[in-house]
């Protein structure tokens, strides 16, 4: 008799714990749904809703802002997206960066920072990434979350065995989760088919001249330190290209496969006409090389296995011991940025966008990052 | 109409585990239930 009412005690003492983890764990999943502040300057005009341009994206977890900063003078429209891969963080710190820092001048600039949103709200399971990175500055760290590359299972589920996308590509499977497969979206598809088809909208209903999307990329991998452009940008790339080099910036010039369908660099030209450019950086944090995963990682990007990896030639960009830090990453793509806008200026004067309070590329790497972002948000 | 399946198979599954916790003497066994009682309750309550 004892013995059972010893075990049912231990019973509920363990119901009690299971209560305690169940609502410790299950705040830290409900923090990952709640986007991180974002402070735009005094030159931010609107404000906007993706699914603004497209309604039926409203009260989902592929609605997210679109922030727009119009200059005094006509020009062109530019379209800048973070955060297409949510496991990519020099995009969407650029894209806060830029939201924090500039003032339209000429022209109109929409920036996304978190283009798919429902990657914000997961990790990708078994990486044992974390559920958010720390920028140091002035003030303090500043977080951001990391999430995943792929739409969040809960918001679209299950996967096809294959996946044929709606410019008609064969894909595996869980592409279907991967924004920059989906373009040029479907309005009746899948969530993230209706995300890449509310951007198409943005696209059309703004008139954008230029769109740049920012990534990172695996340093094992060969689209890297790249400017990947449509057919009808190759002769913006090749400005920008001579720019970036004249500043001492390593960059390559790859060309967006005429049949590889799905890509932000491919359709935006081939459906909506704007000139399309995809940004590449190097990030160890999601290569396949790397130690263990860590938020120092990410800011930091040092990795004793990528350096070895690069000695011995494995890697498609040098990586020394010192790493390639996050500062130097969005550098590389606010100077890839800057060399855009230099470049469509001369080539059609009428379309371009000119803007101030751009924090200077080789100024973010030799301050930081924290140099320019705003102090973060005391809690509570 | 799926999402109340799903939530009456989770509710079915939590349920099952609870009896269980109840009917283990050895504390081990106890622990590995409370373990897998968590992860149903966290779906139960739809917290993903």
């Amino acid at each position: 008799m004892n013995r059972i009412k010893a075990s049912e005690l231990s019973a509920a003492l363990f119901l009690i714990l299971t209560g305690i983890l169940c609502f410790i764990s299950g705040r830290s999943f409900q923090t990952m749904h709640r986007p991180e502040p974002v402070f735009p300057s005094a030159g931010l005009t609107a404000t906007h809703r993706l699914s603004d341009y497209f309604p039926p994206l409203k009260n989902t977890h592929g609605d997210t802002e679109v922030y727009i900063f119009r200059g005094t003078e006509e020009g062109g429209n530019l379209l800048v997206l973070g955060g297409t891969h949510p496991n990519e963080p020099a995009g969407l710190v650029s894209s806060v960066l830029l939201i924090e820092n500039i003032r339209g001048k000429r022209g109109n600039v929409f920036i996304v920072p978190r283009a798919n949103a429902s990657g914000f709200t997961h990790s990708d399971p078994q990486e044992g990434n974390p559920q958010r990175f720390a920028v140091p500055t002035p003030s303090g760290p500043r977080l951001f979350r990391l999430g995943s590359r792929l739409t969040n299972p809960v918001d679209q589920w299950p996967d096809p065995a294959i996946y044929i996308n709606p410019a008609r590509q064969k894909l595996s499977g869980n592409e279907v989760r991967n924004l920059n497969r989906c373009y040029p979206g479907r309005a009746d598809g899948f969530l993230t088919e209706k995300m890449a088809f509310g951007i198409m909208e943005l696209i059309r209903r703004e008139r954008i001249d230029i769109g740049i999307d920012l990534h990172e990329s695996a340093p094992e991998y060969p689209v890297i330190n790249a400017i990947v452009f449509h057919e009808n940008s190759s002769e913006l790339a090749a400005l920008a290209l001579l720019e970036l080099q004249a500043e001492g910036f390593d960059i390559r010039l790859e060309a967006s496969p005429v049949n590889l369908h799905g890509l932000s660099h491919r359709e935006w030209g081939d459906h909506a006409g704007i000139k399309a450019i995809l940004l590449e950086t190097p990030n160890a944090s999601h290569g396949r090389l790397k130690g263990k995963p860590s938020s120092s990682l990410i800011v930091d990007g040092k990795d004793k296995f990528y350096a070895k990896a690069s000695r011995l030639g494995w890697l498609f960009v040098p990586y020394g011991e010192e790493g390639i830090p996050l500062a130097l990453r969005v550098a590389r793509h606010l100077a890839a940025l800057k060399a855009l806008l230099g470049g469509l200026a001369e080539l059609e004067p009428e379309k371009a966008v000119e803007v101030e309070g751009m924090p200077p590329p080789a100024e973010v790497q030799k301050k930081g990052l924290g140099a320019f972002l705003h102090p973060p948000q005391k809690s509570g | 109409m799926i999402r109340i399946f799903y939530l009456l198979i989770v509710l079915y599954l939590s349920l099952h585990l609870f009896w269980h916790l109840f009917r283990q003497k050895n504390p081990w066994s106890q622990a590995g239930t409370a373990l897998v009682l968590t992860l149903f309750l966290l779906r139960l309550f739809l917290i993903k």
